[in-house]
């Protein structure tokens, strides 16, 4: 996916102080892209069902939360969640203060940054259920257990 | 002599307010229209008759109970109206009121009503005529922000999440929005049915505002014991830890 380099990969974790609308996500994202170095994102959040889960009016379609999509690259995903923190994996750790100047252009609120271990490394239950022994390390835990590995993981193109 | 309650102890702006809260001496803010206040309740339609499930008490004749005597039915038990809800959920991030301050208004300040608290939401149940009053006294007054505090009826998460880039609070079923008049609508009604058209519940109160009108301690705005470096604690906790000192270690029983 991303050819080799001779520098660690660093994990960041993004949190802003406030969640984020789909459209300030997308400004974010695109910020975040223009700045590169990013092996693996990961976008987290409160549930926006699509259609109201229980209660008297359960079955109605919720219309706010319809149509909402992200795209990074040449890539578009659906976006599910409310965005509330956006984990970041970086080639080296000199793409951290880009990364930090690019949600300063972004978001209109303060955020913090924190530097971390935030992705999996081994393969739990719900992984082997998921994709089986030889799971792709890569991929362990980046999306929730009930996800769909076609529908909300996609993979960008090696271009940058 | 006339008693006066004390309520709640305490000179901080939280202890004040509860004060406001419990006694019911609050401001009114806002004026939203009966008709609009059971829209968004969603248990009947606005110029509809109360639904009843039994007949009237006068008509229906009661055993000989000296405190059926005593006690003056309110006006919604003598008509025999259905029993219904309203339910708030108030956000941590300093809506005015939080479920236990609610309970506590409902409790002492309205009649033949049944408040029920819980961490994410407080709901008041009564009689459909008394619960419609009840909730326009709430949704008028200072116990509630259109944005910090909204009517669910269900899927209640939110009161503990970060407020959007709005300043609202989360709502899976999004129930509410800031139109560009800067005016708070409900687009829903408490349960998430559509409404045919919104409802305006007003402006939303400026941060200053909200941590000056909120009853919740928290350490950025009024602490419950201070900061680590600096414990000062609030008369309120004082008080309840006297409470906590002479019940459990002294066996004290006020009775």
């Amino acid at each position: 996916m991303v050819t080799k380099s001779d520098t660690e990969p660093v994990q960041i974790e993004i949190f802003p102080q406030r969640f984020l609308k789909p459209e300030t996500a997308q400004r974010l994202l695109n910020e975040i892209y223009k700045v590169g170095g990013i092996t693996r994102i990961m976008i987290q959040g409160p549930n926006l069902p699509k259609s109201i889960p229980y209660g008297p009016g359960r079955g109605l379609p919720i219309e706010e939360n319809l149509d909402l999509l992200l795209e990074m690259g040449d890539q578009a995903l659906e976006l599910r969640v409310k965005v509330g923190r956006i984990w970041l994996e970086l080639a080296s750790e000199d793409y951290i203060e880009k990364i930090e100047a690019a949600c300063e252009r972004a978001l209109p609120f303060s955020f913090t940054t924190k530097k971390g271990k935030f992705f999996r490394t081994t393969s739990t239950v719900s992984d082997y259920a998921k994709y089986g022994t030889d799971a792709d390390k890569r991929i362990i835990g980046l999306i929730d257990p009930k996800a769909k590995r076609e529908r909300d993981l996609a993979i960008l193109s090696d271009s940058r | 002599m006339a008693y006066e309650p004390q309520y709640y102890p305490g000179s901080t702006s939280a202890g004040v307010n509860r004060r406001k809260h419990m006694s019911g001496d609050l401001e009114k803010l806002r004026d939203i229209s009966d008709a609009d206040i059971v829209t968004i309740m969603g248990h009947r339609a606005p110029g509809e008759d109360y639904p009843s499930t039994h007949p009237p008490l006068s008509e229906m004749g009661e055993p000989d109970c000296p405190i059926r005597q005593l006690v003056e039915p309110t006006p919604g038990a003598a008509a025999g109206d259905r029993i219904r809800y309203s339910q708030f959920a108030d956000s941590m991030y300093n809506a005015p009121s939080i479920p236990y301050w609610r309970s506590y208004w409902a409790a002492i300040n309205c009649r033949g009503c049944d408040p029920g608290t819980l961490s994410g939401r407080q709901i008041v149940e009564a009689r459909e005529r008394e619960i419609e009053e009840y909730t326009k006294v709430q949704m008028d007054s200072e116990m509630t922000d259109p944005a910090l505090a909204t009517m669910r009826g269900c899927t209640v998460h939110g009161h503990s999440l970060r407020l959007d880039e709005e300043g609202m609070m989360f709502d899976m079923l999004a129930r509410c929005e800031l139109g560009d008049d800067g005016n708070i609508y409900y687009s829903k009604d408490q349960v998430g049915i559509p409404l045919d058209q919104k409802v305006n519940v007003g402006k939303p109160m400026s941060d200053e505002e909200a941590a000056k009108r909120t009853t919740i301690f928290r350490y950025d705005n009024v602490a419950f014991g201070g900061t680590i470096e600096n414990r000062d604690f609030d008369e309120g906790l004082v008080a309840l830890h006297h409470m906590w000192e002479r019940r459990s270690l002294w066996g004290f029983r006020p009775e």
